[in-house]
């Protein structure tokens, strides 16, 4: 046991090592972008795509993250969250381009209006449980878009319509790293949220309210209150990745604000990194969504299929995917998180424990 | 609701509801309807503060519907709850909570993922409207709560590792956390062998000594009879006898309910030959 033990907080400190390293060179390696470091011939470590991925991998951190407020913490599986996200870029999105508000100023209401969404249609949404509770949410996900595409005023689309929504180009310079970093702090943000939310009152709540909710109420658990606040947090955060995306990627329409696959994407990355746990969700988006970029042949190292043309490749990237989370769910039901943190290592023994758990 | 249906025996003057003493919960023809069906139907009842109540009846008397009743988790469908005066029908179940009434499942519902001190902490951190408590303050709660109920030396260990009558050991830390005026155990002795009901006993006896009022749903008969005051029979939805535990126990109507009709003639019968009764 002893032994076990020692192994464990071994692993625990090789993961640390070799994660803080990948940290650090990400984190650093946008530096060499800047002028200065160009002039004093610094090699160039960050290149356009490396942004691109990067701040992929950060904005779906930050929805990862949000989704375990409500999937993972509360136990609500929320099938619609990229309705949030949406309403957040088009909340940015509509106050930069039709209202002239400067970005900065226009961030800040991109969570406020998606928790005060959250918080309206959670009120009647998380009297449903279980199945039906995500259905009805994913409901909500797709009526969201499009509802945006379709609203017209004045005969005009309020919100661009089937056209989209151009925002004008910002003046910001080293606009990748700019962008990169901003993602970044929103998922810093996210993670110290469910961090402190894992400590508190309120976190102690929602667990509560997972476990048995019957149970949570007649202890003195303001169930209601409890899962619309999660639920308007967990909205909140998705919402302010969404209003960072307006203005990174300029354009939004119902394609790239509302992507239904998003949905999908976020709770699988809480899934497979471990939901309700403080950094399961990170890791899961992070290793998923190198995984997507890979199989999708955009990262440098590329491979080829055998026997797959190019054309079937998308679809057989998918499968693979498909098989992999297949598996994950299966063999490690608490997430990679759960042997990165040295809490169980991941062995044989590991994997055939845990089918037996999750086969039950 | 018909208010005069089931008339309270005369009570004794050594219970506490003698004399003027308001009843700290008060049940006023409560009635629950399931469809056509009325698993409550009327039930008019007076706990007094410091009592131990203890209510009995055959499966589907809607002992458990009365609870649920009480704490929230239904809706009445007729009737008037009041709690030290004031009306409480209709009141979600957490408010309820933390006016003071606590409360068991008859089917233990622990938070799985945590240990036996976290669940009690729940009920420290949430049950009562005094100052709002930080997680720290509830876990000293939680830690005297659980020595009170035996669980001490649990108190680390994850519910699943916990034996079912540790389980309910458990079931009632948790509802004693939330500092209840009013203790509502449903069934707590059942499934549990005569060592396990004696130290069950003795845990109810112990909440009860700290000054909580216990109303109790049983159907281990030497529970009733060992620590209630007071016994009320339910059946179909209706009171059918109250009073002191032996005599109601031996009330006929209430053997009827329990055993049938038969038995209750052929008790009867012998009762008569050998001239007791």
């Amino acid at each position: 046991m002893i032994a076990t033990l020692d192994s464990n907080r071994r692993w625990r400190r090789a993961f640390l090592i070799v994660g803080g390293i990948i940290a650090a060179y990400a984190l650093l390696a946008p530096l060499t972008s800047l002028d200065a470091a160009v002039s004093a011939n610094v090699p160039l470590l960050a290149d356009r795509l490396w942004f691109r991925i990067a701040t992929y991998i950060a904005m779906f951190i930050v929805m990862a993250t949000g989704w375990n407020i409500i999937g993972g913490i509360t136990g609500y599986a929320a099938f619609g969250n990229v309705a949030f996200f949406g309403i957040g870029a088009y909340t940015t999105g509509m106050l930069i381009a039709k209202a002239k508000w400067p970005f900065l100023a226009a961030l800040p209401f991109a969570p406020v209006v998606a928790a005060l969404f959250a918080a309206l249609v959670g009120l009647p949404l998380l009297r449903l449980r279980g199945h039906y509770f995500a259905v009805a949410s994913l409901g909500v996900g797709v009526a969201v878009g499009e509802l945006v595409q379709n609203i017209d005023y004045g005969g005009q689309p309020l919100f661009g319509g089937a056209s989209g929504l151009f925002l004008p180009i910002d003046s910001i310079a080293n606009r990748g790293l700019f962008f990169f970093y901003l993602m970044v702090a929103a998922a810093a943000i996210s993670i110290a949220v469910t961090w402190w939310v894992l400590r508190s009152r309120f976190g102690y709540g929602l667990i509560a309210i997972r476990e048995n909710e019957e149970a949570a109420a007649v202890l003195g658990v303001n169930t209601t209150a409890y899962k619309v606040a999660a639920f308007a947090l967990a909205a909140a955060l998705t919402g302010l990745a969404g209003g960072i995306f307006s203005q990174w990627n300029v354009f939004i329409n119902q394609d790239n604000a509302f992507p239904i696959e998003y949905n999908v994407q976020m709770i699988l990355m809480a899934l497979l990194g471990g939901t309700g746990t403080v950094f399961g969700p990170a890791a899961g988006a992070i290793l998923l969504q190198l995984l997507i970029q890979f199989l999708g042949g955009t990262l440098p190292i590329s491979f080829d299929l055998p026997f797959v043309s190019e054309t079937a490749r998308p679809i057989v990237a998918q499968i693979i995917l498909g098989l992999l989370l297949v598996g994950v769910v299966i063999f490690v039901p608490r997430g990679v998180i759960d042997f990165f943190g040295g809490r169980s290592r991941l062995s044989l023994s590991y994997l055939r424990r845990s089918l037996r758990e999750t086969s039950l | 609701m018909n208010e005069s249906s089931s008339p309270h025996r005369p009570l004794q003057a050594d219970l506490p509801l003698a004399g003027e003493v308001k009843p700290q919960l008060e049940l006023l023809g409560v009635t629950k309807r399931f469809g056509g069906v009325a698993a409550v139907d009327g039930v008019n009842l007076r706990v007094g503060k410091g009592e131990i109540l203890g209510i009995i009846g055959p499966n589907g008397a809607g002992k458990t519907t009365l609870l649920n009743c009480i704490s929230g988790v239904f809706r009445l469908d007729g009737g008037d709850i009041r709690w030290e005066g004031a009306s409480i029908a209709g009141m979600a179940p957490h408010r309820v909570a933390r006016l003071g009434i606590g409360r068991t499942f008859q089917i233990v519902r622990p938070f799985g993922s945590m240990t036996a001190r976290e669940n009690a902490a729940i009920g420290a951190l949430f049950g009562s409207s005094d100052a709002r408590k930080g997680p720290k303050e509830a876990f000293e709660i939680a830690d005297q709560v659980l020595e009170l109920v035996g669980l001490k030396a649990k108190a680390g260990r994850p519910v699943a590792a916990l034996t079912i009558p540790d389980r309910k050991r458990l079931e009632v830390a948790r509802a004693v956390a939330t500092r209840p005026h009013l203790l509502l155990l449903d069934e707590v002795m059942a499934g549990l062998n005569n060592v396990e009901i004696d130290e069950a006993l003795d845990m109810v006896r112990t909440v009860h000594a700290t000054g909580v009022t216990v109303l109790l749903i049983e159907h281990v008969m030497r529970v009733i009879v060992g620590i209630c005051d007071r016994a009320i029979v339910l059946e179909s939805g209706r009171v059918l006898a109250e009073g002191e535990p032996e005599v109601v126990l031996r009330d006929e109507r209430v053997i009827q309910a329990y055993l049938g009709e038969r038995y209750a003639k052929r008790l009867r019968a012998s009762g008569d030959e050998d001239g007791t009764n």
